[in-house]
């Protein structure tokens, strides 16, 4: 046998170099010619959300769209913004994104801009802009609202759903009292956004009803978390889990934990997105379920809401005018809608779509809820939830979110919290 | 062959062809290591020294702005605390439980080898899958406040929710998952360690706990650099235990670790170059806990 070290020197620094390119380098997994591409698609999945909505949603877009060829790339948590910032950061940002918080992207220029061409068959087509440009379809409305058991209701002797705060504080009592924990709410493990939905209810009565735009006000300097009106927002949070109206087990609780917790009869009131309404349908709780929306002092509405959630696009995408068409054939699809609807209780922003007929009664509730602040004037933003230019600064709603942690377990006051968010708005700034 | 070459000459070309086959075998290896680690850790060093933001360029370099930052930040000082507290735990917990389970199953028989099996499959999990199946257990109304409720305890402890516990419920939970490790390493140096040395002992009169003090001990020193070693740097390393069970919570930076930290400044906060100082610090910590830990224990081998 001859031995040749050159020979062998040369195919394992060529086989090193393509190992190490291999890993270092092989990002870009789309690719366009002739008018075909293979575009990469960022999904997540959730209870409602399964890989099987996904799956035959990508398949009825990309029959509408021939050439095309989705890779579908699933978020490991509903995070899906922080995981396309993990996959940005390696080269390897999707060519297609949904339900992305498009703050930062969109002001780095990682985002296409949908024209107003593009978005005709919005209802609100500006729902979400940056700079005045659209980078998400805003397709859909979610609000928050507080889903309630009625058996527990009933037996507490509690004959209708809250209509002003104080209701709101005499129910908890009474359902307190008969040996019911009130509120059932989540955000332990690594879904601590899910403790969001009081704050989120509470700064919609208390700051934003007042004042629609704070949060650009705040970007302005020109309000503080530390002012009155947040604090109260704050304070009321704190006080029901002082009064012990809210269950501080959620604090261990995942999100799915804590939708089963709801559903296990494990407390009588659930605040939560206007979703849950898809999954209290599909899978009936032992009890009825109603609805209504979180009361402000007065009784006037004040529903936190969005109007987004929509496709994204890459502006480095193989083809973006391929990928935007992709990306609208999936939104407008009447049987992606009707599915959308069905699996997360979505409420169509889109003209002309009616929902399919046979949407059961909690979904029904929750549209006519809304509907009914919609004509009240009462849709208010969705604190931590918001897009576009008077959003949260990156990585603010996770802050927010264990801030709010603490409150709920008594470890911080409702002052405190706010020169807390303060401190950490200036950190996210800086 | 060249017969008129001197030795020296033949030495060298002896030696050529010794790298050369060194470079052969180890290209691969060193290529892969210097694209995967060393590069990275080049180019977050230099990301250290700049205000690095994806999403707000331009980046500009700061010199030592980050690292001076860093002294003053409380997040990264409660973060480095709780790793510190975490390394500790996880360390005293792995060697001390390891140790004993090893002890206990230094015997022959079918049970015995089924039980080291047992004991190393937590090892071979993922982070992820430990964390979720220790979740389950540890909620609030999960299985074991479930029993202690049956066995009459009224207000059972939140081991993820109280912020004065969870820290040291993910120290367990990582622990946990790492004794298996150190129950091999030790089996192993149990097993080297000569019988006649026992026996030796035992005819000196020495009974089961001046063995273990003048024998076993000592012998067992090679283990005992290796598992604390490993213990350190796993317990500095910790994040996906922290992810899975706490987010980094309850309340704001409660269970926060300085991987986990880095993460969330660099994806969640798009400071990548802050979180760049953060891993070169955490960096610099490891490397120097582990020179100095391995310094002191190799020490204690020679001595021993």
């Amino acid at each position: 046998m001859t031995r040749n070290p050159r020979l062998l020197s040369t195919v394992a620094l060529a086989g090193a170099l393509l190992l190490a390119g291999c890993t270092a380098g092989s990002t870009d997994t789309s690719t366009s010619k002739g008018g075909k591409a293979t575009l990469t698609f960022l999904t997540f999945e959730t209870p409602n959300l399964d890989a099987k909505y996904w799956d035959a949603a990508i398949a009825r877009a990309s029959a509408k769209v021939p050439g095309v060829t989705v890779k579908k790339l699933v978020s490991p948590s509903a995070d899906r913004t922080g995981y396309a910032k993990q996959l940005d950061s390696t080269g390897q940002f999707p060519d297609i994104m949904i339900g992305l918080n498009p703050a930062g992207f969109a002001e780095a220029g990682k985002l296409a801009e949908w024209s107003d061409e593009d978005l005709e068959n919005y209802i609100d087509p500006r729902a979400n802009t940056y700079d005045g440009k659209v980078y998400q379809l805003p397709y859909a409305t979610q609000a928050t609202f507080v889903y309630y058991n009625k058996n527990d209701f009933a037996k507490a002797g509690i004959d209708t759903p809250p209509r002003t705060y104080k209701e709101l504080l005499d129910a908890s009592a009474k359902l307190k009292a008969k040996g019911i924990n009130p509120f059932v709410v989540g955000g332990g493990g690594k879904d601590s956004w899910a403790d969001m939905f009081p704050l989120i209810c509470t700064v919609a009565t208390d700051v934003y009803k007042e004042t629609p735009d704070w949060l650009a006000q705040r970007r302005a300097g020109k309000v503080k978390f530390t002012d009155p009106a947040f604090v109260a927002a704050a304070q009321k949070v704190a006080d029901l889990a002082e009064k012990g109206y809210i269950d501080r087990a959620g604090l261990s609780r995942s999100y799915a934990d804590t939708e089963q917790a709801f559903r296990d009869g494990k407390g009588a009131m659930y605040p939560m997105g206007s979703w849950f309404s898809a999954s209290a349908d599909a899978k009936k709780p032992s009890f009825e379920t109603g609805v209504f929306a979180w009361p402000t002092d007065h009784g006037s509405p004040a529903l936190p809401g969005v109007t987004g959630g929509g496709m994204t696009v890459s502006s480095k995408a193989s083809d973006v005018d391929l990928a935007k068409k992709w990306a609208k054939a999936f939104m407008e699809d009447e049987k992606n809608l009707n599915a959308a609807v069905k699996a997360d209780a979505l409420i169509i922003a889109i003209k002309g779509y009616t929902p399919p007929d046979n949407m059961g009664p909690v979904y029904e509730e929750t549209v006519a809820a809304y509907r009914r602040a919609q004509s009240a004037d009462g849709v208010v933003n969705s604190f931590s939830q918001e897009t576009g230019d008077g959003s949260l600064p990156p990585g603010l709603a996770d802050k927010a979110a264990a801030g709010v942690q603490k409150l709920l377990s008594g470890g911080m006051t409702a002052s405190e919290f706010g020169a807390y968010m303060d401190s950490q708005w200036t950190k996210a700034t800086r | 062959m060249d017969l008129k070459r001197s030795p020296r000459s033949l030495r060298r070309a002896r030696s050529r062809d010794g790298l050369t086959r060194f470079a052969v075998f180890a290209a691969p290896g060193l290529l892969v290591y210097l694209a995967l680690v060393l590069v990275p850790i080049g180019i977050t060093t230099a990301y250290s020294f700049t205000n690095k933001n994806p999403f707000n360029p331009p980046t500009h370099w700061v010199g030592l702005d980050n690292l001076t930052s860093l002294v003053s930040d409380d997040e990264f000082r409660k973060a480095l605390w709780n790793t510190i507290i975490i390394t500790g735990i996880v360390t005293i917990v792995t060697n001390a439980g390891g140790l004993a389970i090893a002890m206990l199953l230094d015997r022959r028989g079918w049970l015995y080898n089924m039980l080291r099996s047992v004991f190393f499959v937590p090892v071979v999990l993922s982070a992820v899958v430990v964390s979720v199946i220790w979740q389950t257990i540890l909620v609030d109304d999960g299985l074991l406040n479930s029993k202690l409720r049956q066995l009459g305890m009224s207000d059972p402890p939140g081991w993820l929710s109280n912020p004065d516990l969870a820290l040291y419920t993910v120290s367990w939970v990582i622990a946990w998952q790492g004794i298996g490790f150190c129950v091999v390493i030790y089996l192993a140096g149990l097993q080297g360690i000569p019988q006649e040395l026992h026996e030796a002992a035992a005819i000196d009169g020495c009974g089961p706990m001046m063995r273990f003090r003048h024998v076993t001990w000592p012998m067992l020193a090679p283990a005992v650099t290796i598992n604390t070693v490993m213990s350190l740097i796993g317990g500095f390393k910790a994040y996906d235990q922290v992810q899975v069970l706490t987010n980094g919570g309850p309340g704001p930076g409660t269970t926060s670790t300085l991987a986990f930290q880095v993460v969330q400044t660099a994806f969640n906060g798009n400071h990548v170059g802050y979180a760049s100082a953060m891993a070169v610090v955490m960096l610099v910590l490891v490397a120097a806990v582990s020179v100095i830990a391995l310094g002191l224990l190799q020490k204690r081998e020679v001595s021993s």
